[in-house]
């Protein structure tokens, strides 16, 4: 919690780097999940950071999180209505980042199966549509609460919560398919 | 909270597991009434009562333990595609301190 008085260049620093900071490798994650390529999202959170440090002094101290994806969702919202809104998809990157298969063989059981699923998991998320695709980088991999995603994405939670039960479900079925996972039973 | 349902069929389903729940708030859990709120109960976004009959019922149900071990092992898997690339990161890191101590002038 901020005292206000010391707010000031000093206190702000000091705000800044205990509650920004350790922060940035959620804002990537969700930049990268929103922009679906890695250079832009350099440049969301870069934005991000800039207007955060601009508004520390009016930041009550509680919740950086939060404050800090609202930001980041009003400076997409500015950059997108400066560019084309369609670029939405970039497949390539976060398939480039799967983990690679090697040999799995003397591995333990469980350590196999992960590899295999992640071997295949990046075709099964290239062929979700973008709005599932995004509540599971959100919530899967960048680990939001439903409440952080609906803010970010601007819908209600019960459309957060819709959309991911659908993206699992096709993932699972996209898995099924291919003999990784046991097939859906209800 | 509750998953949102797809057809008419499942969300009359849905009304009947509720009006049982209102009726009897202690019953044990059902396989549909799991099966309706396990994407919610895996992200731990339950309450703590639907987190304690969810719990119970997975106790003793193989195939509702399953799903869960099933929608666990592709949640684990999602979260290792994500491990944030160390170069942005760490120039993002390097920007946030040339920020704090004031080396990048503001442009506003």
């Amino acid at each position: 919690m901020r005292d206000p008085a010391r707010t000031g260049p000093r206190g702000s620093e000091a705000v800044f780097q205990e509650q920004v900071v350790p922060e940035i490798d959620v804002l990537y994650r969700v930049a990268l999940s929103i922009t679906r390529s890695h250079a832009d999202a350099e440049d969301l959170v870069q934005d991000t950071l800039l207007r955060a440090y601009r508004a520390i002094d009016r930041f009550d101290g509680r919740h950086p999180r939060a404050w800090l994806l609202t930001i980041l969702r009003n400076a997409q919202v500015n950059r997108t209505r400066r560019r084309r809104p369609d670029l939405l998809h970039d497949p390539d990157e976060v398939t480039r980042r799967a983990a690679t298969t090697e040999d799995t063989r003397a591995q333990p059981e469980e350590a196999v199966m992960a590899g295999v699923l992640d071997e295949h998991l990046g075709a099964a998320l290239d062929a979700l549509p973008v709005k599932f695709r995004q509540v599971v980088d959100l919530i899967d991999v960048s680990e939001l609460s439903y409440h952080e995603a609906a803010d970010v994405l601007g819908v209600p939670i019960g459309t957060v919560m819709s959309r991911l039960s659908r993206a699992r479900k096709r993932l699972r079925d996209h898995l099924a398919r291919e003999g990784i996972l046991p097939r859906r039973r209800m | 909270m509750r998953a949102t349902l797809m057809s008419p069929l499942m969300r009359g389903m849905g009304l009947m597991l509720r009006v049982r729940r209102r009726l009897r708030p202690d019953a044990p859990a059902r396989c549909p009434e799991v099966a309706r709120v396990l994407q919610s109960y895996l992200d731990g976004e339950v309450d703590a009562r639907t987190l304690r009959l969810v719990s119970a019922h997975l106790e003793d149900c193989r195939r509702c333990g399953l799903e869960v071990e099933t929608y666990t092992a592709l949640k684990q898997a999602l979260h290792r595609v994500g491990d944030p690339p160390a170069e942005p990161v760490e120039r993002l890191r390097t920007f946030a301190a040339q920020l704090a101590t004031g080396d990048i002038p503001d442009q506003s």
